[in-house]
């Protein structure tokens, strides 16, 4: 029994769950029982609720039962057992079929019951109702909205809400209702027991606003006007509903950033308003347009903004607290400067006895912190990480690590830290892997720190109890620890290893050990390795002897491949791997008589690797703020959770699978390419760019193209979607025309059409070119040219007699760059590097267009393909002057390519300094003058 | 003292326990309408039900609840759940449907042949006879074969709810049968 499943067992509570086939059968003889007991099945009821919130289920068919048998209560007219009626209908809902058998006996509580039931049967129906009932109940449904009584009002606005997706042609007609709804005060109803008083005066208004957003989302005008009513004095008296309005500004002004102006009365009131909710959102929406267009932002309206965050973190209310750090933390994320003002509320929050906020207050202070108080910052977190509980340790290291990629020059410290609370600090296995993913990704990318931290694992591994941890130190003590000057110490700590370990460690140490026998430091070595390697060879474990036994086997070949199996060189693209050896196994032609073949698959560099891996975390980091913003947008009304299911099942994890999907689509192409009779004889696919898109994403025929290069040639790969409905394309081709047809490096070869693209299809065309030098770069003009064919609708086919009509469909150029000849690349000491390479080439561009700083770094990252090194990839927001670092290789004959990029900024536009070094002099004219 | 003899009384005369009644047919036919006139002794206006409707009621010392099933063709297969119990069966037809009398017999004999229901007594409503060109009862009882019948209390009564003429007549004659065979 592993640990959570152990865990789970124990978990507090579960014991005292009543049994789920108990109750079915109780519910089932209870509730059919005449004449209904209303007390008993209350409480059956709830035992039933209690099962279903805890996460308990029913399969179809029973919950379909208990649905019906459900239904037979609504013969009891007593109040408090209609009330849970209605939750275990809305609970039930989600499992059980035929659910609008209950919609006529709920119609008639809205219509008749009591004020007590009547919200409840409301809110009920949008569990019940589908397209054509909602018809049926809209009368219903506005005497709701305009009724007098506050509960009612609201659970009908809400219910109106949610029936939108459903049935939005009736919801639609409800906008008069809504916008009354808002301006109207309406009471809670009136009761002798004080409990029932509302806690949440005017909370219509909350609801009414998100209904009116709903219903006017894309009519900019409309909701000017109703910001403007609404901000208008003291209208909106509910503080969700003032919120809610902030949210819809925000909606505002990102659409058009222009209107930010407009607002600025309303931001400056609405930041000192009396709710810390409505400071809160509105602090929230001006620092998030900040982030997005700096230069709207006055200086003024940002410092109070900051001000009121900072009076935020120091409020009695946690919440508050939270919001306000959690938004100086996204602000830190890209401006760090900018809330550094701050540092002395957020280490106030350090000492909280809420984890949660002190966590948060760290892991943002970490973001404002420079190299000068960074030690001090981290003197402190010492204190802290002593004390939390493993989660918080974690998010701690996460901050950390990210931390280590923005100070490399501080690793020293760092370091230090990191080992210090690997060797003292309590945690179970998933702490202890994550200090030591976080040094080992300090090793990778700031190569100075490597013995250092070697030696400190070394120590560490003696004494530790994770197999999982040990086997990871001892990898890398394998793949860096040769190539130190000092290798032989760390033989020593491995050899212990195995001495003392379990099977699982021994056999990598195994590993390990061997590759030391290669080390070019100390010759010497080999010998004592072979030696050790022989006497482990006499294992008890299978495992172990193995591996020793091969080991000796390959160091004492003579062939060079053998070494390499030993110490690789090159990592395989995992994905294309992956998806490789599922079409070998799933399609097994010869019942696996011919071998895999590995050449096919793409394989990267240490290098190479290392990029990538450095690319995938800069990008996490910008993710988790674009991440957060998306999140903002989804709960702009107030949605319940059950709606943001329906509406945003598809997209709602989209954001983290997209950099994977990306790197998935491309060595789709490149497989699907390199599987193509026409494109054998050009040889090895040497690099494919990103994917470009050539149109807006809603024409009618969406393309997007890709561009590979081959040794002698070029291949344009054009992806077209066909958007239209009963048309199809038949013989779509791209004709691609090169801008100087004169003198053309390029001699186009054949272009292979697509022969029908179906509605709603996608499919690829392909234009191919020689090119007569290494680097060509082009820009290409294209038309897409196609005929239509009529569909028949009935059979999918084109009619008989339609000849078809040709066309033609102008798309964006493509540009043939010296990007696309480049591959990003990664070294650990970029200036040095920078200085041997021999061949250097300046150019001078002066950008006329307004762009940001940011804008400009963003165009020269993509365009050259090249990785931004020592972080210079963010622009620094408070000095008009930024210097870009870029590396990379290039895809043909793998040569380095560095380029150091100088820009200023000033009234006229952005001027750049390009300073490109290579070791390939044909290169680097190249690309200094094709930047922009 | 008087109290325990008042509700063994009762017990004996069934006063505490409720009969189950429902009430089916075709869409349109009248059920909601007949229902409320039972219950309020008034003409409501009507949807389409979708789903049901139940309501009790005191009629002669008794408690009856009663259940208006919708009659559309998506909500009859669910009539089914609701058999449990059921002491009698009101089956109202629209005696102006020449076209769906077939169907409405149809759904009446499959009805009928349910385990749950072998014990109920049936009424049948030939409803709407203050339509012209309405069916009379006997005509009605022929189409619907409703001589097939065999072990079973049956009665049909022509009624119209609107003018709410031969309701009572018919729950009558329901509640003497109930009476007579269940106590």
């Amino acid at each position: 029994m592993s640990a959570q499943t152990y865990k789970k067992f124990e978990s507090a509570g579960s014991s005292d769950l009543p049994d789920k086939m108990t109750i079915y059968q109780d519910c089932m003889n209870t509730f059919n029982e005449s004449p209904v007991s209303a007390k008993r099945c209350r409480l059956l009821i709830s035992r039933l609720l209690r099962l279903l919130s805890s996460g308990e289920t029913f399969p179809q068919t029973e919950a379909t039962a208990l649905f019906f048998s459900i239904s037979k209560l609504f013969q009891h007219q007593n109040d408090s057992l209609r009330q849970v009626v209605y939750l275990a209908i809305k609970e039930l809902s989600g499992i059980s079929e035929d659910v609008l058998m209950a919609t006529s006996s709920i119609m008639k509580d809205v219509q008749n019951g009591s004020d007590i039931v009547k919200p409840n049967a409301i809110r009920a129906l949008t569990y019940v109702l589908d397209e054509s009932t909602a018809f049926s109940a809209e009368r219903l449904l506005k005497n709701a909205v305009v009724s007098k009584n506050q509960s009612v009002s609201s659970a009908a606005l809400c219910t109106a809400y949610n029936l939108l997706p459903i049935s939005e042609v009736t919801i639609k007609r409800f906008s008069n209702e809504a916008q009354e709804a808002i301006m109207e005060v309406k009471t809670a109803p009136m009761s002798a027991r004080s409990e029932f008083v509302s806690k949440a005066p005017h909370i219509t208004q909350y609801h009414a606003l998100g209904l009116v957003y709903e219903l006017k989302r894309n009519d900019k005008m409309a909701l000017m006007k109703l910001i403007q009513q609404c901000s208008d004095g003291f209208v909106l008296k509910n503080q969700f509903a003032r919120m809610e309005l902030m949210k819809i500004v925000n909606d505002l002004i990102h659409r058009d950033t222009q209107l930010f102006a407009q607002f600025q009365q309303l931001f400056n009131v609405w930041l000192q308003d009396r709710s810390s909710l409505v400071s809160l959102e509105t602090a929230k929406t001006i620092t998030t347009f900040a982030i997005a267009h700096p230069r709207l932002v006055s200086p003024d309206l940002f410092a109070t903004t900051v001000n009121v965050l900072r009076k935020l973190m120091n409020e009695f209310n946690c919440g508050a607290k939270l919001g306000a750090v959690k938004v100086v933390n996204k602000m830190a994320m890209v401006s760090p400067e900018k809330v550094a003002v701050c540092n002395p509320e957020l280490e106030s929050l350090l000492s909280m006895s809420n984890k949660e906020l002190a966590t948060f207050a760290i892991t943002t202070l970490l973001k404002t912190s420079n190299e000068d108080n960074i030690s001090n910052l981290i003197g402190r977190i010492t204190e802290f990480v002593h004390k939390v509980s493993d989660d918080f340790k974690i998010t701690v290291i996460e901050a950390i690590r990210t931390l280590s990629l923005k100070f490399p020059k501080e690793w020293k410290v760092i370091i230090k830290f990191l080992i210090d609370v690997l060797k003292n600090s309590e945690g179970a296995a998933k702490f202890k892997s994550s200090v030591v993913e976080a040094i080992i990704d300090i090793v990778a990318f700031v190569p100075q720190s490597k013995e250092l931290a070697l030696e400190s694992l070394c120590d560490f591994i003696e004494d530790c109890e994770y197999n999982e941890v040990l086997v990871r130190v001892l990898h890398l003590l394998g793949k860096e620890g040769p190539s130190t000057s000092n290798p032989s110490l760390y033989v020593r700590h491995i050899f212990n290893r195995v001495v003392l370990e379990n099977s699982i460690i021994r056999s990598a140490a195994v590993i390990a050990l061997s590759k030391f026998a290669l080390t070019k430091n100390d010759p010497t070595l080999k010998d004592s390795i072979v030696s050790l390697l022989n006497r482990i060879s006499n294992d008890t474990d299978d495992e172990v002897r193995d591996r020793a036994t091969i080991s000796l086997k390959l160091l004492g070949s003579e062939h060079s491949f053998a070494k390499d199996l030993v110490q690789s060189k090159y990592y395989y693209d995992l994905n294309s791997l992956e998806s490789k050896l599922t079409t070998y196994i799933s399609t097994n032609e010869d019942s696996f008589k011919t071998p895999f073949d590995v050449s096919q698959i793409r394989k990267f560099s240490e290098d190479e690797m290392k990029a990538i891996e450095l690319k995938h975390k800069q990008d996490r980091v910008f993710k988790s703020t674009d991440n957060d913003e998306s999140g903002n947008r989804d709960a702009i009304a107030p949605a319940t959770v059950s709606t943001n299911k329906r509406k945003d099942n598809d997209t709602y994890k989209g954001a983290d699978l997209h950099e994977h999907e990306q790197d998935l689509l491309e060595s789709k192409y490149a497989d699907e390419l390199s599987g193509m009779e026409e494109f054998k004889e050009f040889g090895k696919l040497i690099n494919s760019s990103k994917v470009t898109p050539l149109t807006e994403s809603e024409a009618e025929f969406v393309v997007r193209a890709v561009k590979h290069v081959f040794k002698d040639n070029i291949v344009l790969q054009f992806n077209i979607t066909n958007t239209l409905v009963d048309v199809a394309l038949d013989n779509v081709s791209v004709v691609c025309s090169a801008e100087d047809p004169e003198n053309s490096r390029l001699e186009e070869l054949f272009t292979l059409p697509i022969e029908r693209l179906a509605p709603a299809g996608e499919s690829a065309c392909y234009v191919a070119f020689k090119k007569s030098t290494d680097t060509v770069m082009k820009g290409f003009l294209n038309t897409l040219h196609f005929t239509t064919r009529e569909l028949n609708p009935d059979t999918h086919e084109p009619f008989e007699d339609d000849e078809g009509f040709q066309d033609e469909y102008e798309i964006d150029s493509l540009f043939l760059n010296a990007g696309d000849y480049i591959k990003s690349s990664f070294v650990g000491n970029f200036e040095a590097t920078f200085d041997q390479l021999p061949n250097e080439e300046v150019a001078v561009y002066n950008i006329q267009e307004d762009l940001s700083l940011q804008e400009v770094i963003d165009k020269l990252v993509l365009n050259t393909s090249c990785l931004p090194l020592s972080n210079t990839q963010f622009a620094p927001t408070d000095s008009s002057s930024h210097v870009l670092k870029l590396f990379g290789k290039s895809a043909l004959m793998g040569t380095k390519v560095a380029l150091v990029i100088k820009m200023i900024k000033s009234s006229k536009g952005v001027a750049l300094k390009a300073q490109c070094r290579t070791e390939d002099a044909t290169l680097c004219a190249d690309i200094v003058n094709n930047l922009m | 003292m008087g109290n325990y003899f008042s509700s063994m009384f009762d017990r004996l005369w069934g006063a505490n326990r409720e009969l189950r009644i429902l009430i089916l047919g075709l869409d349109g036919a009248g059920k909601t309408t007949i229902l409320y006139r039972l219950q309020i002794g008034e003409v409501v206006t009507t949807k389409p039900t979708i789903g049901f409707n139940v309501e009790t009621l005191n009629y002669k010392n008794l408690k009856l609840n009663v259940w208006d099933l919708g009659g559309q063709t998506s909500i009859r297969p669910y009539w089914r759940c609701y058999y449990a119990d059921t002491a009698a069966v009101i089956f109202v037809v629209d005696s102006t449907d020449r076209d769906r009398m077939a169907t409405a017999a149809k759904e009446l004999h499959l009805m009928l042949q349910e385990e749950e229901l072998q014990d109920a007594a049936l009424l049948v409503f030939a409803n709407k006879q203050d339509q012209p060109g309405a069916l009379s009862a006997s005509d009605v009882s022929k189409e619907l074969n409703l001589v097939e019948l065999k072990d079973r209390s049956w009665s049909i009564v022509a009624s119209s709810a609107i003018r709410g003429e031969g309701i009572t007549e018919g729950l009558d004659w329901l509640i003497d049968v109930i009476k007579e065979e269940q106590m």
